[in-house]
């Protein structure tokens, strides 16, 4: 088993290094300077002249380490003769990527090109507002789904998978709309905070702070609670239906097992294995956050600082982030092959 | 599990009922603000959005400061207006700081303070690249030796415009980030250019690192300030909260000079990205202040007024404008009749209608009409009309034929008028103007095909001249006019994305910025702006107002239509609703 998953290993990472590197050059070969108000020349009345338009520019490439070239070999044309064919120049290790994976190898990260601020925090800032709110979402969505999918009577399920699949439908950001409207409206029923963490009193006592930082946490949780149960419910039943029609579960039927006793000994251990794989996709959505959700309810989150990072062509950040997302889907996918082979042991490589 | 659900349901709610009743009663309510998006920093050098502008002028203050009921820039640190001296090409500003301006240390704000800030405005390999550039015109510091308050400013270049930008940036405090006053023995020259200031004054490098290591931009609460306020919290992404000093220099002389007025005792500043969650903000009193609403929802919010009396409603006439650019350089639009005759097919009145609720206003070019004096308003914009615009083509030498319009071409095959039309993605204003375009050019035989870019490709491609047509939205100023970084032709592949320039109106734009008579200024304008429209190199489509929706409780927002469309720290509570 251990080297099974140090195969794997060995084959996902130098993919997803490919996967950053090419995104980490395709980024900055777009030629995208970060961002500089003035640069976007859509003040009129500026005092500075046209040309020091152009050194300020130069400057804040040369801050950034973006004038120096991009790899180690580049298409360049010649100083001398600018007619002539452009032709490929070996610039050694002064380069950007080489740059960028010295600073990795030293876990740098960088620093974040709109605040400043070390991308390691702004990261870890985020996850700190994420985490809570995926997690929990998450391990209610798990819950629910497996209480519908093994403890609903029959005869409650049919309409269940109706208003599970209507629900499944449903965008996220329009859920979010519902809830905040339906909930937080004074002109229906304002039982809920609109947006934010809610301000926590120093001198509040511990329950009293879990009280207001769930009073706040409700709302958004509940959205996201809505939109990932009816899939993980759904597939688990479907996983289910499927079992309960296999020969073992018709024969444990026909020795007088119930239904329920049936679904609950026999099937759900079978059904687990896709319901697995839905689960493992999960992982990662809990630190990707979601910044629908984010935005809509006006939190902090890690959904919220890419999709700022990405609009404002904040690159270290950007890039940390999706350094992140990717070891976080490449363990995702390692522990749902161990899940898979402890969960099914036909599944194991032959010793 | 219900149980496990009603208990903790339960918990919630009495914890927050328990935690709202625990809460100290305030004096005074706070100001509670909707900002759009974080500031990011609220570091003085960098500054990089309107919000962290607002947040920065209240922690420090610069010589002068706008007027915002007036319109005008009035001395803030500077006991007066700077009396000004031409030497040849340069311009000599003097001013003088007010006698009570002190620091939150106590220490008085002096010419060396200012002289201090200019350097560190110019260090290398500090983040100050914008404010380098908008304030290099300034190349010396005069102190005068009598009084450590009054200095001269050698500007280069003589527009009346300097004097008004040479008295708008924040000042810092020499004493506290210098204290040894490393960075007084190098020139501001030498900072000027880089490589001299580092080889040759070894003191630079480390101030920069010590600089860079304080962090100002995110713990300026760290930082002796001139301003009113303090940064109480910043929680980023979700609020930033001023307090007032309780001793702070300006209060007396609050009477006399209204400019130093810092009336509310606290400040919230709530992040809230989704305008339908601000608006829901806004009806729950979560927030006070509703800046530049958006103009469908403070349409339906303020027809629906007689149900909000708690709530108040303002618009102000902004210098924001909506304008449609041609490329010039392009072969289809190099004729300034093309470029005409596309303009006759914005069909304005009804843009306004549909993607501003009425609330824009028109102009004829990229002069406010608000501002009398400068605007020609001899001029008409120009007007919704397909009949004009085709005989426009014709006189550009177009033909109509079966498939549309082509133009012969000596020696070259029939070039077709088709068009490309860029702009921002992802926004609907431009989104409706495109479309609105297309159909009005579609029945006229000419195809438009709308390109909505992302942001930084798009800023790429207009400076390249990869384009045919563009919109965007622009902004300007009562004080300054300078078209230079648009119009100029040294601008083509920087600011000036349309390629338009001409010798002659490369001569008038320059006279503009150097012209020291209202008069001639007013007239060089005029013609500036009867040039503009003859040659078409862009059109304002309109001029946005601001609308801002207010508590009720709120009075003196000063409301204006430069940004932020309100001076946060004139408002006060009305009587009756302080506690």
């Amino acid at each position: 088993m251990g080297i099974y998953l140090w195969r794997r290993v060995v084959v996902l990472v130098p993919t997803a290094w490919l996967v950053l590197s090419l995104i980490f050059l395709l980024s900055r070969g777009l030629g995208a300077a970060p961002p500089l108000p003035s640069l976007e020349a859509d003040a009129i009345g500026l005092t500075d002249p046209t040309s020091q338009r152009r050194a300020t520019e130069q400057r804040m490439r040369h801050r950034y380490g973006l004038d120096a070239p991009l790899f180690y070999i580049t298409l360049e044309r010649s100083y001398l003769n600018p007619n002539a064919a452009r032709r490929w120049q070996w610039h050694g290790t002064a380069n950007q990527y080489h740059s960028w994976v010295k600073q990795l190898s030293r876990g740098d990260f960088g620093f974040s090109y709109r605040d400043s601020k070390p991308v390691t925090s702004v990261l870890l800032d985020s996850l700190r507002h994420t985490l809570p709110l995926t997690v929990g979402a998450a391990v209610l969505a798990t819950t629910l789904a497996l209480a519908l999918g093994v403890f609903t009577r029959p005869r409650w399920q049919a309409a269940l998978r109706s208003i599970l699949s209507l629900l499944d439908i449903l965008p996220l950001f329009v859920v979010a709309l519902l809830l905040l409207l339906l909930l937080a409206n004074p002109d229906v029923l304002a039982w809920f905070p609109a947006y934010g963490e809610g301000r926590i009193a120093t001198e509040a006592v511990w329950w009293q702070q879990l009280g207001t930082y769930l009073y706040y946490l409700a709302l958004p949780l509940a959205c996201l609670v809505l939109v990932t149960t009816p899939g993980l419910a759904l597939q688990l039943d479907a996983a289910l239906q499927h079992e309960l029609g296999q020969a073992y579960a018709t024969t444990a039927r026909a020795k007088g097992l119930s239904t329920s006793r049936v679904q609950q000994k026999h099937a759900l251990r079978n059904a687990w294995l896709p319901f697995l794989t839905v689960l493992a996709e999960l992982l990662p959505a809990l630190v990707a956050g979601t910044v629908v959700v984010e935005t809509v309810f006006a939190r902090p989150g890690m959904g919220r600082a890419l999709a700022e990072a990405a609009a404002a062509r904040d690159f270290p950040v950007l890039l940390a982030g999706v350094l992140l997302l990717a070891t976080i889907r490449l363990a995702a996918y390692i522990l749902t092959d161990w899940l898979y082979q402890l969960a099914d042991p036909r599944l194991r490589p032959a010793s | 599990m219900i149980r496990l659900f009603t208990s903790l349901f339960l918990l919630v709610v009495f914890a927050e009922a328990s935690s709202c009743s625990s809460s100290p009663a305030s004096r005074e309510l706070p100001l509670r603000v909707r900002w759009i998006r974080d500031p990011e920093t609220l570091d003085p050098l960098t500054q990089p959005n309107e919000n962290a502008r607002q947040g920065v002028n209240l922690l420090y203050q610069s010589l002068l400061t706008v007027d915002y009921e007036q319109q005008r820039f009035v001395p803030l640190l500077a006991e007066s207006m700077p009396s000004v001296r031409h030497q040849g090409a340069r311009t000599l500003i003097t001013y003088r700081l007010r006698d009570s301006a002190r620091w939150d240390d106590g220490q008085p704000v002096l010419a060396r303070d200012v002289e201090f800030t200019l350097k560190v405005m110019n260090c290398p390999d500090l983040p100050n690249e914008e404010v380098r550039a908008q304030f290099g015109f300034i190349t010396a510091l005069q102190p005068d030796p009598l009084d450590s308050r009054r200095f001269t400013l050698v500007c280069e270049g003589a527009a009346p415009e300097l004097v008004l930008a040479s008295g708008d940036f924040p000042i810092l405090p020499a004493h506290y980030l210098d204290p040894q006053n490393k960075l007084g023995a190098v020139p501001l020259a030498a900072l000027q250019q880089d490589s001299l200031a580092l080889r040759h004054y070894p003191d630079v490098a480390p101030f920069v690192q010590r600089y860079k290591a304080a962090q100002i931009g995110q713990h300026p609460d760290a930082l002796p300030g001139s301003g009113p306020y303090r940064l109480a919290s910043w929680k980023t992404g979700q609020q930033l909260e001023f307090r007032r000093k309780p001793r702070w220099w300006g209060q007396a002389l609050q009477q006399t000079a209204p400019q130093l007025q810092a009336r509310p005792e606290q400040i919230e500043f709530h992040v809230i990205p989704d305008d339908a969650t601000a608006l829901l903000a806004m009806r729950r009193a979560d927030v006070d202040l509703y800046p530049r609403m958006p103009a469908r929802e403070f349409g339906r919010l303020q027809a629906d007024s007689a149900r909000h009396p708690e709530l108040s409603f303002y618009t102000a006439p902004s210098y924001d404008m909506t304008v449609a650019g041609f490329n010039t350089r392009s072969s289809l639009l190099a004729h300034r009749l093309t470029r005409q005759a596309i303009s006759h097919l914005f069909d304005v009145p009804q843009l306004i209608q549909a993607t501003q609720q009425g609330h824009a206003y028109r102009s004829v070019g990229l002069i406010n009409p608000e501002n009398k004096a400068f605007y020609n308003d001899s001029l008409r914009p120009f007007a919704f009309d397909p009949t004009e615009a085709s005989r426009l083509l014709v006189r550009a030498g177009w033909q109509r034929t079966a498939t549309g319009w082509e133009r012969q071409r000596p020696g070259q095959s029939p070039q077709r008028l088709a068009l490309r039309l860029s702009y921002r993605a992802g926004e609907p204003t431009y989104e409706a103007i495109g479309l609105q375009l297309r159909a009005a050019a579609a029945q006229l035989g000419i195809p438009i095909t709308l390109h909505p870019t992302e942001s930084s490709v798009l800023s790429g491609r207009l400076r390249a001249g990869e384009y045919d047509l563009y919109l965007r939205s622009m902004t300007g100023n009562p004080f300054v006019y300078n078209f230079a970084p648009i119009l100029h032709t040294e601008s083509i592949g920087s600011g000036n994305f349309t390629r338009f320039g001409t010798p002659d109106s490369d001569r008038l734009i320059k006279s503009i910025t150097t012209e020291q008579n209202p008069q001639r200024k007013a007239r060089l304008l005029r013609r500036l702006q009867a040039l503009l429209q003859a040659e078409c190199p862009l059109t304002v489509l309109y001029f946005n107002r601001y609308q801002i929706v207010a508590a009720s409780r709120l009075a003196n927002l000063q409301i204006s239509g430069l940004p932020p469309g309100y001076n946060v720290m004139a408002i006060t509570s009305r009587p009756d609703d302080s506690h």
